[in-house]
């Protein structure tokens, strides 16, 4: 059995990991309740956007937009959306492994969002197009708008034929599952009973043509939004259970030094009485 | 009074108006609109200007309304924008700052890239737009 005093070192450095461990799982549950908000906030937003784009496409078949046109899909465009920070369970190679799954055999590019994003396709050698978003964090609808710009303008030059989205998809809080969503060329939806005449100015094209970014900087946002609460709620999962751990740990070494210190003393008196009767004889 | 009619407005930052209004005017990237209750179904996508809002009760509302799109169908108003900003939240001190920089930067155009240059001129345009709302 070890030494009273190793025990007693090892419960000290268990307690103050579980200290820290519970405190991080506080942090990410205020910040999970924030990013949740944010989702909530967004998605009339969202939903708006998509429902108006699905009509005027569907409304008229003649136009073809640029957006729409489906090519062979000869390069794709992934963006990824990972963390800044590791200690997030699964969150971030869970991601990595759905990519790798995704974009097996394809040639593709990727516009990595987060710095374990940009550090895992650095590390690989994997075609970076902008490495201006290194801290999802940081990251604001602006940013969005600026990604937007870029995916779309690619697209549209024909640099690549298909642009994807990767992000974590917050289910609830236990479980969250990375998802990979196409957002170009765009794929109306179906629209349920009869069609409504719809006045478009200056033009159905034009005014489709003006929105399409809008809608993608819509999505990139609410995806981020939705990897965000992801985060932190694989961050919270993943604390809670390290702070169970520890505490069961703490449980039974408590349970080995007493085990120990009853030892000790057995051992003490058995001595005293063995010296004694020594002494007597 | 004009009727009033159902508007919603939403940006990514969560719904800043839902309720009735007599008339809204934004600018569209075709010129400026004035929706009204009973107006045909309508589509178009925002510029960037001043917008006005006008509600049955109350005092018009001046707003800073940047990209995005208005839809009109079945008389249900809906105006997503990218950013909207309501005159009394706008700083017209730090507007009048942005627009001094962005002057600034213009002024020696030549030794700017072109992205450099579109994003000072943007800015230049926010800060036009953003001092004349707070200026109503």
């Amino acid at each position: 059995m070890a030494s009273m005093k190793s025990i007693k070192l090892r419960i000290k450095s268990v307690q103050s990991t579980m200290q820290i461990t519970r405190a991080m799982k506080l942090v990410a549950s205020s910040r999970l309740r924030r990013a949740q908000q944010r989702v909530e906030e967004s998605r009339p937003y969202h939903e708006v956007l998509a429902a108006t784009l699905n009509d005027i496409a569907n409304s008229n078949l003649e136009f073809d937009s640029v957006y729409l046109k489906k090519r062979d899909i000869k390069k794709t465009l992934y963006i990824v959306f990972a963390g800044d920070r590791g200690l997030a369970g699964g969150y971030n190679s869970n991601m990595f492994r759905m990519i790798e799954a995704e974009t097996k055999g394809k040639e593709c590019a990727f516009l990595p969002v987060g710095k374990k994003a940009m550090e895992y396709f650095r590390k690989r050698n994997r075609e970076i197009i902008s490495d201006a978003f290194p801290l999802v964090g940081e990251i604001s609808v602006s940013d969005c708008f600026e990604m937007a710009r870029i995916v779309c303008k690619g697209f549209a030059d024909g640099d690549f034929d298909e642009i994807c989205v990767a992000g974590t998809y917050f289910k609830s809080i236990l479980s969250q599952v990375p998802q990979c969503t196409r957002l170009l060329p765009f794929t109306p939806g179906e629209v349920e009973g009869g069609r409504e005449v719809i006045t478009y100015e200056p033009g159905s094209e034009e005014t489709f043509n003006a929105i399409i970014p809008e809608y993608i900087a819509g999505i990139i946002f609410s995806t981020m939004c939705e990897s965000a609460a992801s985060e932190q709620g694989a961050r919270r999962m993943a604390m809670e259970n390290a702070t169970n751990n520890a505490s069961d740990m703490i449980d039974s070494l408590s349970l080995y030094y007493n085990r120990a210190r009853q030892a000790a003393i057995t051992q003490e008196i058995t001595e005293i009485v063995g010296g004694a009767a020594g002494g007597e004889e | 009074m004009p009727t009033p009619f159902h508007l919603q407005i939403a940006t990514p930052d969560g719904s800043i108006f839902d309720g009735q209004a007599t008339r809204i005017i934004v600018r569209t990237i075709d010129g400026d609109v004035c929706i009204m209750a009973g107006h045909t179904n309508y589509c178009s996508a925002l510029g960037m200007g001043t917008a006005k809002l006008e509600v049955p009760e109350g005092e018009d509302r001046y707003a800073a309304c940047m990209g995005g799109m208005i839809s009109v169908i079945g008389g249900e108003t809906r105006l997503v924008a990218t950013t909207w900003e309501w005159k009394e939240d706008i700083d017209a001190d730090r507007a009048h700052s942005a627009r001094e920089r962005a002057e600034e930067r213009l002024k020696n155009r030549e030794h700017l890239s072109d992205k450099e240059i579109m994003l000072a001129e943007a800015k230049l345009k926010r800060a036009l737009i953003r001092s004349d709302v707070a200026g109503r």
